[in-house]
Parts: structure tokens; C-alpha cells; sequence
């Protein structure tokens, strides 16, 4: 802003808006050749030089993670361990990172020859002429969202003609839904093992803030378990939330299912600084480093290797991406309407209106909400993985919570299950409130609790109501047991059967117990009280 | 009788959905429009005039074109924020956003980008 007047007092100054572009001139700032043709962060580039920059950050983000030994001599030789997987949306970003991989690593080289006048283009060494980087057939994975949003309609087949058109880089396109996360089919084509009957039907009662695993309706379809489980969710944030980790847990296991070695993201410089700001409103700032870059090992399957899940635009906006679609003449399906156009209320949403809104008027703000992020870490090292978005946990969650908030009485029991003592009530009163679990009695699992096994960020996706009190409210305390995703049920299961052949802690109470309790459990070692 | 120009008009990145998901148009605006850029007939022959910008092309695509949701296309008078212009290939913040003088056919071309990921 160049004029900074007062407009309370003086009602005709106006903020005169700031030039988008550094300079006096229009002219490209890096051939200083041609006229520019986009304005990128204040910088302005010609069309000719806009394709080299977009495909050099590109190139420079993906590379040094492409060798498992990332010191290596990378130039030289790009070899990953595994094969490659893409998750594709049909929106901006991710529609350019297909064009970008087909062209970079896939792009025949008679093709090239044909424009380069007998050359190879980018000499023998570049990743392009030589032999495919990964290993086997590139997967294209599309999570189909439209069970969770009956008045959309089903895209896949939009999705793979823009697939399709890349005959030179013979994708596979791999279709997903969203419900395939309850479907016990789906989980045994990947892989994912058999699970027990217990485990088939473990659901979670939403009814406090322990989560407690119960037995649950088996007998319905992995769309009506999905429909359930985002219907019993407290609030309009949770419902995208736990949609956005079904998808990325589905991707993951996909792709391990295809021993890949890398998954691509099509997050750009924006969408990145949208998560990173949504992720810490919703509690999952402990995990802020994973929303750049990650690793992710299977749990259950011990001959899986490591992804490397890699957002190679995360230096790109979304503008650079849309131009790029645009002029390369690049397909752009749109995302679902729903998924991505809706929830105006939820915190996703409301991030993204400010960030794009923020990026128009203030192009560097947003790379700098990435940079900051990226310079953060714990304070504390991980404890866990959490069981439902598969992220890492902190130590010592739910007692840091339980001094934190502040609870009613109908989640009591909760609460003093840690070591602190609402002061209006007494030790018995706590026992009793603590011992009055409907659950407690029937389950016949050692794992009464999801709690334990979560994040911050998922605990209070599952828990956390609208001070407004939603509709979401009341259908969750209706239908309080709902089946979990797969992945979760099998990760309790396995967590489960280690937890039998170690049974002598779970003997024990899990409540607070009252003094007179006490003595009577130490009656015998007492000795009698003198005089 | 009024002259006007020929504008042509097209939409990427889905953005055609909100107007009848076709992706081309040519359009004819008149040289001179209200500087209020309102495009009701009577505002055009009354009004105090200014040349098309762009400014005026996107109230006209509102309220003659644009077929649902009028937040997804505009706000505070301009495009919403994540809707790129290209006026001739060029990116409109190199030609003076809304207040480039719109010639004859010119082409505008309107990217969404509000969708992507």
C-alpha cells in the first residue's frame, strides 16, 4: 500500500492498490527479451521462458527425494526402489503434476526428436532420454468422492479420458471410492489381510469423550457404513477433515499395494499453505512437518517399504499451475463441487476463501506461510502413530487435555480418569462416575478405548461438538456406533492379539479408585490400627 | 446507433460450468457504457458513459450470462479472488486488471482456479 491515510477521518483517502509487478517495464526478467505475458509473485516472464521456470521448481522439489539414499550422485542416475503412484483429483494442481510427470519422465523420445530437429532434447543424461525412472507401470489414482455426496455424479470416467491421453506414458489408471475404506473386499485386494470376527465389526460409540470400541452393524454396505460414519461426526469441519484422511489413507495403501516407492501429491505452494494454516486451527500442528513432506511405512505389512509421499508443485502456485494447464492445452475435469465448493462454514473452506484472497492482494504471503511452516518442529519427539490418519502423536495427549478443558458433567468421566479432581466432587462420586460405563462390562476386547491410539487432531475431529449445537449433533448421538475404516479395525486388531499374550496390566481396574476401595483390596497386608 | 465490439470470451478450469457449461462465446458490447456499469438497456442510453474495460465485461457476463451462483463468479465488484484473466494471452495484471480498454475482438479468457488441489 503506498498511501496509508486514516479513512475514519479523512472519508475521500482511498488505499490506492500496489502495482503487481516489480519494475517500470513489461519485459520478461529473465530472457529481458520478450514482453511478459504472467506475473509470478511481482516477477513478470514471457510464455517461453513461464515453462522452463514451472518445470525447473518442479524438477528441483522431486528429484533429490527420487534416489532412496537422497546424498547420492542424483544427476547421474535416477533410480527409485519402487514404482510411482499419483493421486489425481481432476482439479488445477494436480491436473498440471500429470501433465508435468508425463512430459519430464514419460515423453517419447521420437516425439522429441521430432521438435527438437534430430536432437535429443536436454542431452543423454536428462531423465527423459534415459530408461523410466521407477520401477514397473505409473499408477494414476482417482478417489471418486460421490457416495459421500448423493447429489453428485460419479466422474471417474471424466477422469480417465484425461488418463487416457497420455498413451505415451501408459498410465495405469487405478479408480478408488470412498467407501472402499469400509469395504472388506477392496481391503483384501490390497493386501490387507484377513481381519477377525471381532475386528470385523468394530465400531465406536461417539457418546464421550473415550471413544469406546463396541460392537457394531456388520450386515451394512461399505456405502452405508461410510454414509454413518461421516453422519455421526460432530461438526461440518470434521465431516471434509475425515474425508480428506480417508482419501490419503487410501492413496497410501494403494500405493503400497503396488509397491511404490513414491507418491505424488498435486499440492501447490497454496493448497500447501491452505492445509498447513486449516491443519493448525484443527489441532494437528504437531504433525505440521508431515503436510510438506513424509514418510509412511504399511504397520501391518512388514515386507512393504517406505513412501515417500512428495508434493513436487509445493514451490508452484496455483496460478503457475492454471496458466500451465491453460497454455499447454491441458484437460481440467474440476473437482467435486461438493467436496471442494461446499462446507462454507467448515474451517477448510473458510482458510482457503482468506489464503486465495490473501494471495491475490499479497502474491508473497502465501510462500511465506509455507516457509514458516517449514522451519517448525515438536518440542517433543513422536510417541506414536496415530491409528486413524496415520500421523504422527504426541506424548501425553489426553492428560494435557484433560487439564485444559473444561468439561461438563456428562463428560466426567473423562475427565477424571487423569490424575486431576474436579473440586466440587468427591473421591466416591468420582468412582462412581468413572465405574457407570454401558460398555464397560459387555466388551470383551482388552481395547475399551480409541482414545489412546489417536492425535490431537483426530480426538478432537471425533469429539470435539459445535458450540451451536449442529444436526450433525443429533444424528451422531442416534446412530452412536459406527464402523470404523478398515485400516483402523485392523491396526486395533493387530494391537489387540499382542495385547492378550500381555494380559496381566489389563486385569486391572481402569478407574480411579475411592480410598475405601483401596483398603479393601490391601485389607490383608494391613496391619490393625494400634490403640 | 450505438457501435460496439466484439469480445471473445473463454473459460478453463471448469469455470464453463457456471455458464451453461459452454467454454467459448463472442459477445458484442457497446464502445461506450455506463460508468456505474450497469447493463440495463435504459442505464445505456442514459447513463454518463465511459469506454468498455474489462470492469464492464464482467457485470455484463453476470447479468446476462453467468446461470448459477453469482459468488462463485464475482466479488466486491471484480472477479473472485482465485479467477485468473488472460486479456490476449497476456495475464490482465500486466494490462491494468478491470480498468483495461476493452478493442475489438479481444479475446478474455477466465480461469478457475478455486477448485483445484
Amino acid at each position: 500500500m503506498s498511501s496509508c491515510e486514516n479513512p475514519n477521518t479523512d472519508k475521500d483517502a482511498l488505499m490506492t492498490r500496489r502495482q503487481k509487478f516489480d519494475g517500470k517495464t513489461k519485459i520478461c526478467i529473465k530472457c529481458k527479451e520478450n514482453q511478459g505475458s504472467i506475473v509470478v509473485r511481482y516477477a513478470v516472464y514471457c510464455k517461453s521462458c513461464f515453462f522452463p521456470l514451472v518445470q525447473t521448481r518442479f524438477r528441483k522439489t522431486l528429484e533429490p527425494t527420487i534416489n532412496p539414499t537422497p546424498d547420492g550422485p542424483r544427476r547421474k542416475a535416477l533410480k527409485a526402489g519402487g514404482s510411482l503412484a499419483l493421486g489425481l483429483s481432476g482439479g488445477t494442481n494436480s491436473t498440471a503434476l500429470l501433465d508435468l510427470v508425463a512430459k519430464t519422465y514419460y515423453a517419447s523420445r521420437s516425439a522429441e526428436d521430432d521438435t527438437g530437429k534430430g536432437k535429443i532434447r536436454g542431452g543423454t543424461e536428462h531423465p527423459r532420454n534415459s530408461e523410466t525412472v521407477w520401477k514397473g507401470r505409473p499408477a494414476v489414482c482417482y478417489v471418486e468422492v460421490c457416495g459421500a455426496f448423493p447429489t453428485e455424479e460419479d466422474r471417474i470416467e471424466s477422469i480417465r479420458n484425461i488418463v487416457n491421453r497420455y498413451t505415451d506414458a501408459n498410465f495405469e489408471f487405478v479408480p478408488l471410492r470412498l467407501e472402499d475404506a469400509f469395504d472388506p473386499s477392496w481391503w483384501q485386494s490390497i493386501g490387507g489381510g484377513d481381519l477377525t470376527t471381532s475386528a470385523r465389526s468394530l465400531g465406536l460409540a461417539l457418546t464421550n469423550e473415550d471413544l469406546l470400541l463396541v460392537d457394531a452393524t456388520p450386515q451394512c454396505t461399505s456405502l452405508e457404513a461410510l454414509r454413518a460414519y461421516l453422519a455421526s461426526l460432530p461438526t461440518k469441519t470434521a465431516f471434509y477433515s475425515a474425508i480428506q484422511i480417508l482419501i490419503r489413507l487410501l492413496l497410501l495403501h494403494t500405493a503400497a499395494a503396488r509397491k511404490a516407492s513414491h507418491l505424488l501429491l498435486g499440492t501447490s505452494l497454496t493448497s500447501l499453505s491452505i492445509n498447513l494454516i486449516s491443519g493448525i486451527a484443527q489441532g494437528a500442528g504437531f504433525a505440521v512437518a508431515a503436510e510438506a513432506k513424509e514418510e509412511w511405512t504399511p504397520r501391518l505389512d512388514s515386507s512393504s517399504s517406505t513412501i515417500r509421499v512428495i508434493r513436487p508443485l509445493r514451490d508452484v502456485g496455483m496460478k503457475e499451475c492454471a496458466i500451465w494447464n491453460w497454455w499447454c492445452g491441458v484437460p481440467v475435469a474440476g473437482k467435486c463441487r461438493s467436496m471442494y465448493g461446499g462446507g462454507a462454514s467448515a474451517i477448510g473452506a473458510l482458510t482457503r476463501d482468506f489464503i486465495v484472497g490473501l494471495e491475490t492482494d499479497y502474491p508473497a504471503t502465501v510462500s511465506t506461510i509455507a516457509r514458516t511452516c517449514s522451519k517448525l518442529s515438536p518440542k517433543e519427539g513422536i510417541h506414536s502413530v496415530c491409528i486413524l490418519c496415520e500421523r504422527p502423536a504426541q506424548y501425553g495427549i489426553q492428560e494435557w487435555k484433560a487439564q485444559i478443558s473444561i468439561r461438563s458433567y456428562h463428560n466426567a468421566s473423562g475427565a477424571v480418569t487423569g490424575n486431576t479432581r474436579p473440586p466440587h466432587l468427591s473421591e466416591d462420586e468420582i468412582a462412581s462416575l468413572t465405574k457407570s460405563d454401558p460398555y464397560d462390562s459387555s466388551s470383551s476386547s482388552p481395547l475399551h478405548s480409541l482414545t489412546p491410539h489417536l492425535c490431537y487432531a483426530c480426538h478432537t475431529l471425533l469429539t470435539s461438538r459445535s458450540s451451536r449445537g449442529t444436526a450433525a449433533l443429533t444424528s451422531a448421538q442416534e446412530s452412536d456406533k459406527v464402523t470404523l475404516p478398515l485400516w483402523t479395525r485392523s491396526t486395533l486388531d493387530h494391537l489387540n492379539q499382542h495385547h492378550a499374550s500381555a494380559t496381566s496390566i489389563s486385569s486391572l481396574p481402569k478407574w480411579k479408585m475411592s480410598q475405601s476401595e483401596m483398603r479393601e483390596q490391601i485389607k490383608d497386608f494391613l496391619l490393625p490400627d494400634e490403640g | 446507433m450505438t457501435s460496439t465490439i466484439s469480445i471473445k470470451i473463454e473459460f478453463g478450469g471448469g469455470l464453463e460450468l457456471l455458464f451453461n457449461n459452454q467454454k467459448s462465446y463472442k459477445i458484442e458490447i457497446p464502445s461506450l457504457v455506463p460508468k456505474d456499469n450497469s447493463t440495463d438497456a435504459e442505464s445505456l442510453s442514459t447513463k454518463e458513459k465511459k469506454p468498455a474495460d474489462v470492469n464492464y465485461l464482467i457485470h455484463h457476463m453476470r447479468d446476462h450470462m453467468l446461470k448459477e451462483r453469482v459468488e462463485l463468479f464475482m466479488e466486491k465488484d471484480t472477479v473472485r479472488p482465485g479467477i485468473l484473466v488472460l486479456i490476449n494471452d497476456t495475464d490482465w495484471e500486466l494490462e491494468g486488471e478491470g480498468e483495461y480498454l476493452l478493442k475489438d475482438r479481444d479475446e478474455v479468457v477466465f480461469i478457475s482456479t478455486l477448485h483445484g488441489g
